[in-house]
């Protein structure tokens, strides 16, 4: 059993706001991924669709008690509020003490599960291993079945790894920055290639565990829901083509769940962090989720949307519109005869209303007021499709005039146009846009957080 | 040409024995129609009979629909009817009525064109989207006699879709949801099988006894809520759009 730093002075309300405070900038907060039932001897089970159950004044759901074992730490990233050399009040829980807060907030239904984190307390095998302890008090001694997500530690002991993924449904290891060379210049302790050890590790053993609940039916699962990963925007001075180029890689190579995507929050000084007067570059963030879906969902490859020339996406439309209209040669689409993933590319035409016009054209052809029942948004769709060879007003298949009329349907964007995105607008200008494109995700993809 | 308004009962025992009636009359659909409740402004030279619930009849009704229409719809057909929409009975007779006229009636929902089907689709979503809101945000207090207990205020009538999710989350609790609009209660013992109770006399006061740690939980939740938040992103209107300002008088988090 490992020795603990005794912060016994400090009360649980003292504990769970230092490490609350210190968890806050981590993304991630989703509990999907895995549908559990409960077994009737515990307490929990867990959706694969996700539950959120409450949503905090920046407008990001709350759906798993996410804080931080410790806030101790051995390195001293310079983008990181725990760095070591940063004068903050320290804490550190207790197993006990995030197994009762985890147990008493799931049962009045206030969480989905428990999300942690750590800061590197002594080495990080000592910390890996007071998470797993933890998580073993949580599954095993509390019955818990809820979701759990918990980070592994780069550099801690495979072995220590592998015991946990056999106690957690999601496990993630943060990239923290898209290349080596932004890692080495904000986070001199870190190493990408530590960073990436455990996630093959994670990787190759999902794959194996397939293959065992395949042969035995009641094998322990290993990280059921998956893996995820983040990545800092606006700390380094990669460009979208690059971020979006990783995320790929990291979906294709690593078989990921999840990328998230967080825009830097300038909370230490230091010389090699960039000022970002405008506040955090949330449009910016928007755009990349955008993007992320499209990658995901929507069959698109992350040089359709950018390139070298044109490494970064439009502020003024949506990653897909800005495809569309790129691409104009391949419409209008006559919506009762284009298949499943054309339909996908066009612009208000999201995954569900796709699927419902493949179905729902089946009982005979679709009109426009179909379309407009099952969801199409028609404002945005009309310049880019036919229905029975007419298309819905006499309009014009030409860039400008397409851009100029999906600039006058106001983009739903997660924040106002008056604050953030004016002085947003003003940072874009620098980096030399030159881009027009559209959205269809609604909010959900705002905070990125479905 | 005749109308017939059948009156049935706000339940889906009422409504399936309406559509077992219509079927028994023998007439056009297009001249039926099922009415949920009393009418307020009767039509002239329209018939009216009422409807009174039949388990049999509504049994016989829902095995079918089930088989012929499918599970998808079958259940579309439910929550729809769990709806506060006073016109779901005619909207979900005549999505019946559209099903088995179509080739393959497990089609139906497919069929949105049909402004009846249309109409069972966005009632069955609202319906839907209401009880997994109360999923994420219904609270539980725990009262001096170790019973969890939360208060609802839904639209919908929707406490039988929240009763197996959280029976199977709580098995080995006491828990118990309050609809304060019907004044139904839903109850779960510990390890056994959930059950309704209607009580309109209800004193609800008796359910503010707190257990001892209570309070200090919600304390805990409410300062959690405040510290996640980053302030550089504060942004209230998103915060209210993705959870609506009536919802929140029934979360602890957000109280004085």
């Amino acid at each position: 059993m490992v020795q603990l730093k005794v912060t016994e002075q400090q009360g649980i309300m003292e504990k769970l706001g230092i490490l609350t405070d210190a968890a806050k900038y981590d993304v991630a907060c989703t509990s999907s991924g895995v549908d559990r039932r409960g077994d009737g001897k515990g307490m929990g089970n867990t959706i694969a669709a996700g539950i959120c159950h409450s949503f905090s004044a920046d407008g990001r759901c709350i759906s798993l008690l996410k804080i931080l074992f410790t806030n101790e730490c051995i390195y001293d990233c310079k983008y990181c509020i725990n760095r070591k050399s940063n004068d903050v009040p320290r804490a550190s829980f207790t197993p006990e003490e995030v197994c009762t807060l985890t147990m008493e907030f799931y049962k009045r239904n206030y969480i989905e599960g428990l999300f942690l984190s750590s800061g590197i307390l002594y080495h990080p095998d000592f910390t890996m291993e007071l998470i797993y302890q933890t998580i073993y008090k949580l599954r095993n001694e509390c019955r818990f079945q809820g979701y759990v997500h918990v980070k592994a530690i780069p550099g801690a002991d495979p072995l220590l790894i592998q015991k946990t993924g056999y106690l957690a449904d999601r496990m993630s290891v943060n990239l923290e920055l898209p290349t080596a060379e932004g890692l080495s210049r904000l986070a001199p302790n870190k190493h990408r290639k530590n960073i990436l050890a455990p996630m093959r590790q994670i990787q190759n053993g999902i794959k194996v565990n397939k293959n065992e609940i395949v042969l035995y039916k009641s094998a322990p699962r290993f990280v059921a829901a998956g893996q995820s990963t983040q990545m800092i925007v606006g700390a380094t001075p990669e460009n979208d083509y690059q971020l979006i180029s990783v995320a790929e890689s990291l979906y294709q190579k690593f078989e990921l769940k999840r990328v998230f995507y967080s825009a830097f929050v300038h909370v230490n000084e230091d010389k090699e962090l960039p000022a970002l007067p405008g506040g955090p570059p949330l449009l910016r963030e928007h755009r990349l989720y955008q993007a992320d879906w499209l990658l995901r969902f929507y069959g698109f490859a992350a040089n359709e949307l950018l390139s070298e020339d044109r490494p970064n996406f439009n502020i003024l439309l949506d990653p897909k519109a800005d495809w569309a209209l790129r691409h104009l040669e391949l419409f209008p689409v006559e919506v009762n005869r284009a298949d499943y993933r054309m339909l996908l590319r066009i612009p208000g035409i999201g995954v569900k209303s796709a699927q419902r016009i493949v179905r729902a054209r089946k009982n005979g052809p679709l009109h426009f007021e179909d379309l407009k029942k099952i969801g199409v948004v028609l404002k945005r769709a009309l310049y880019f499709i036919t229905c029975g060879g007419r298309m819905m007003y006499n309009t014009k298949v030409e860039e400008n005039y397409i851009t100029r009329n999906l600039l006058n349907v106001k983009e739903k964007l997660p924040f106002d146009k008056e604050g953030v995105t004016y002085k947003q607008l003003s940072l874009f200008d620098d980096m030399g846009f030159s881009m027009p494109p559209s959205p269809s995700d609604g909010m959900k993809t705002l905070s990125g957080q479905l | 040409m005749e109308e017939y308004y059948l009156i049935c009962e706000d339940s889906p025992e009422g409504i399936f024995t309406g559509i077992f009636e219509a079927y028994a009359m023998r007439k056009a659909h297009e001249s039926i129609h099922i009415q949920v409740g009393e009418e307020e402004n009767l039509r002239l030279f329209a018939v009216y009979s009422h409807i009174v619930p039949d388990p049999e009849k509504s049994l016989r009704v829902s095995s079918t629909l089930e088989r012929r229409l499918g599970p998808e719809a079958y259940v579309d057909i439910c929550c729809a009817l769990a709806s506060q929409d006073t016109e779901k009975g005619e909207a979900v007779y005549k999505t019946v009525v559209c099903g088995f006229r179509m080739k393959d009636g497990k089609q139906v929902m497919g069929n949105l064109s049909d402004p009846y089907v249309h109409k069972v689709f966005e009632l069955a979503r609202n319906v839907k989207n209401e009880a997994h809101h109360w999923k994420e945000f219904l609270r539980f207090q725990e009262l001096e006699s170790g019973v969890l207990f939360s208060k609802i205020g839904p639209k919908n009538n929707i406490i039988t879709f929240l009763m197996p999710h959280f029976s199977d989350r709580l098995p080995l609790f006491d828990f118990m949801i309050y609809d304060e609009n019907r004044k139904v209660f839903a109850v779960h013992p510990a390890s056994g099988e959930w059950y309704l109770v209607t009580d309109t006399e209800a004193e609800t006061e008796k359910f503010e006894n707190y257990a001892k740690d209570e309070k200090m939980y919600q304390e805990l939740f409410k300062y959690f809520c405040k510290t996640i938040a980053i302030k550089e992103r504060k942004n209230i209107k998103l915060q209210q759009n993705m959870l609506p300002l009536w919802f929140q008088e029934y979360m602890v988090e957000f109280g004085e």
